[in-house]
């Protein structure tokens, strides 16, 4: 920090050409900037690249049985998955479950984002606040709410009981459909808040205009207002794509065990086997699949959404 | 998402090249020990968390505090022995943890790395009152607690108790039973009992018992019950499946006896659990103070009452009515003697079974 102290001083003796004066002050702000940067970079380094780079290191290590660790260099805790049938259909299964579950919270969340976005009632920050309510609760409550209401007696069960509709119990959770309704529901205001944000071109002037030259309100809809909430949509399946893949909680208390995605597996390899070095190539296996996944997925958006 | 990730993982690459080595495991430097019994100080337990903790807590850890005032408990709880393995290991070359409640084969593991100290009926005087079964062989942590592994059911469902594991079968029970698959300790004991039955040696093959449980899978609501195997019966999620004995004891009074557990007739298999002074434990004096105490019959009556554990000391006398309800030790029940250390050795392998061939999609 010390080189903000000397340098300005040099620039700021008489003499010097405009040019030069301007130059220095740059580098002095330039400098500023930087020095105060440095504590989030050091704070980023520490909690974020540091761990990583020690997940990364234990991924090379080889994992004995009861958590002991083999201090080593070895590429089996990598070919070991990347040559199983059975980690690949993980990994599908994973990548399903990220696309369905971005897909249904999108066509779930958009009307309520179309229309936070759209009113102009003077409660809109309470009704905006409303929607991103359930994120004050955590994801386990939420998970365990879940399996009350999908349980063998819970309320739909029983609702659709009471009515007549079905004699046995459906079905809901301990599987994919539990981890699915859940996943959408717990993603919900994340895609709301995503799409609000990311619908900045929606204009109430241009659907006007578009009506008052003819266009019913489908033919507006369709030829407007959703092609500039695009950007929003694809921001909010992305975001929801992500955290889904990424989620352990969900899975493992409405999957009942059934649902085997990366993340479980991870779970189970680290606290269950203690298998540290698999679970970190599995979290390594991750991030770099589904990191590749994005960028393709970005690289896409951007020729579409502009 | 804007951040981007190769130039994230480039800057890791340089750092992991940094700190390469940062992962080895150093010998550390021995905290002090102290020898005898001490009354004052403080004791780092690592146990069981939930109703385990609550009744421990109630039963024995708070007459330990009233005994000893001076003496300090801090409580650190796991879901499972794996988990208190795992953050044993994580401290070994500088303990924070004196004192570890955890099962038998997950001990014995411990033990294997060096993880736990020997102990002698110098500094524990209530060893003496541990009969050699329960003793390690090789002079570790003893056995405090015995419990052992039972079929947890829904009274209104079946009002007779259910006699055999193949009631887990039964299709008029299809969608209704609940299985902890392993890693779990429960998961792996139902894989070597279902061995067993299949008049298999389950430590030289497990083929007949995978056929077998592949069966059991259509049964099955769920292989990992949350928030536990004994709240999906209660709540009516399913109506049998695997458990414990102390804990479904303890459940059957809580809910005024809508859950019930039994042991079935072709045998059953203990779950054990020792108590263990960490090597080189920062408060190694205080903690075989408590170890002590854990084996005092003061501590094993007042735990069987609370939770339903047999008390694993010979100077117990239980009442009547909590010895007909803890698991009998005499060898009256149909113990089917399982190679721990064996079973310890092949989870990961049986997990992945249970994976790959006998979990439904």
């Amino acid at each position: 920090m010390s080189i903000t102290q000397t340098e300005p001083r040099q620039a700021d003796r008489p003499g010097h050409e405009p040019g030069a004066l301007e130059k220095a002050k740059v580098a002095r702000d330039r400098r500023t900037y930087i020095a105060l940067l440095v504590p989030a970079i050091l704070g980023l380094f520490v909690s974020f690249v540091l761990p990583l780079a020690y997940m990364i290191r234990m991924s090379f290590n080889q994992g004995a049985p009861d958590g002991v660790i083999v201090e080593t260099f070895t590429l089996d805790t990598y070919i070991q998955p990347l040559t199983d049938p059975f980690y690949w259909r993980v990994t599908l299964d994973t990548f399903q479950m990220g696309v369905i579950v971005g897909i249904l919270c999108v066509l779930v969340s958009y009307p309520v984002a179309l229309f936070l976005a759209r009113t102009t009632s003077k409660y809109k920050g309470l009704l905006i606040a409303i929607a991103i309510a359930p994120l004050l609760t955590s994801a386990v409550v939420r998970t365990y709410g879940w399996m009350v209401i999908l349980g063998t007696n819970g309320l739909v069960n029983s609702s659709l009981k009471g009515m007549g509709i079905i004699d046995t119990p459906l079905k809901l959770t301990n599987n994919m459909t539990g981890v699915t309704i859940g996943l959408v529901e717990i993603f919900m205001p994340y895609a709301i808040l995503a799409m609000i944000s990311g619908f900045g071109r929606l204009s109430y002037q241009l659907e006007e205009a578009a009506g008052s030259l003819g266009a019913n309100k489908f033919k507006v809809f369709t030829k407007v207002t959703l092609p500039l909430s695009l950007p929003g949509i694809l921001t909010a399946f992305l975001m929801v794509f992500v955290l889904s893949i990424s989620t352990f909680i969900t899975p493992r208390l409405l999957g009942g065990g059934s649902v085997q995605v990366l993340a479980t597996e991870i779970y189970d390899q680290t606290t269950g086997l203690l298998n540290w070095p698999f679970a970190a190539a599995l979290s390594v296996i991750l991030l770099v699949l589904f990191g590749a996944v994005i960028a393709v997925y970005q690289r896409i958006t951007k020729k579409i959404g502009g | 998402m804007r951040f981007s990730l190769r130039s994230g993982i480039a800057a890791t690459a340089v750092v992991t090249a940094s700190i390469l080595g940062l992962t080895a495991c150093g010998g550390g430097s021995p905290a002090p020990q102290g020898t005898g019994a001490a009354t004052s100080g403080e004791v780092n337990l690592i146990a069981y968390s939930g109703v385990w903790q609550d009744q421990y807590t109630k039963a024995v850890i708070e007459p330990f505090k009233a005994k000893y005032p001076d003496i300090k408990i801090n409580f650190v709880s796991k879901r499972s022995s794996a988990e208190m393995l795992s953050a044993l290991q994580g401290q070994k070359s500088n303990p924070n943890t004196d004192v570890a409640i955890m099962d038998q084969s997950v001990s014995e593991s411990g033990n294997n790395q060096g993880l736990f100290d020997k102990v002698d009926a110098t500094a524990i005087p209530n060893l003496a009152n541990v009969p050699d079964k329960f003793k390690n062989k090789d002079g570790y942590g003893p056995v405090v607690m015995v419990d052992a592994v039972g079929l947890v059911y829904d009274t209104a469902t079946f009002p007779k108790a259910p006699e055999s594991w193949n009631a887990l079968w039964d299709k008029q029970y299809a969608g209704k039973v609940n299985v902890v698959a392993p890693p779990s300790l429960l998961g792996i004991t139902l894989t070597a009992i279902t061995s067993k039955m299949q008049g298999e040696d389950y430590t030289k093959s497990i083929d007949a018992a995978t056929a077998r449980l592949k069966e059991l899978s259509p049964n099955v609501q769920t292989f990992a019950p949350n928030p536990d195997e004994y709240q999906n019966v209660i709540t009516g999620q399913t109506v049998l499946g695997l458990g414990q004995n102390a804990r479904g004891q303890y459940y059957s009074d809580q809910t005024n006896k809508k859950i019930g557990v039994a042991f079935p007739k072709e045998g059953t298999a203990y779950q054990i659990n020792t108590v263990n002074v960490v090597k080189n434990a920062p408060n190694a004096a205080a903690a075989k103070t408590f170890a002590n105490y854990a084996l005092s019959a003061e501590a094993q009556t007042a735990f069987a009452k609370a939770l339903f554990y047999a008390p694993s000391v010979t100077n117990v006398n239980l009442p009547a009515e909590v010895k007909s309800r803890v698991v009998p030790t005499d060898g009256s029940l149909n113990i089917i003697p399982l190679d721990v250390s064996f079973l310890a050795s092949v989870r990961d392998k049986w997990t992945d079974t249970w994976k790959r061939q006998i979990i439904n999609k």
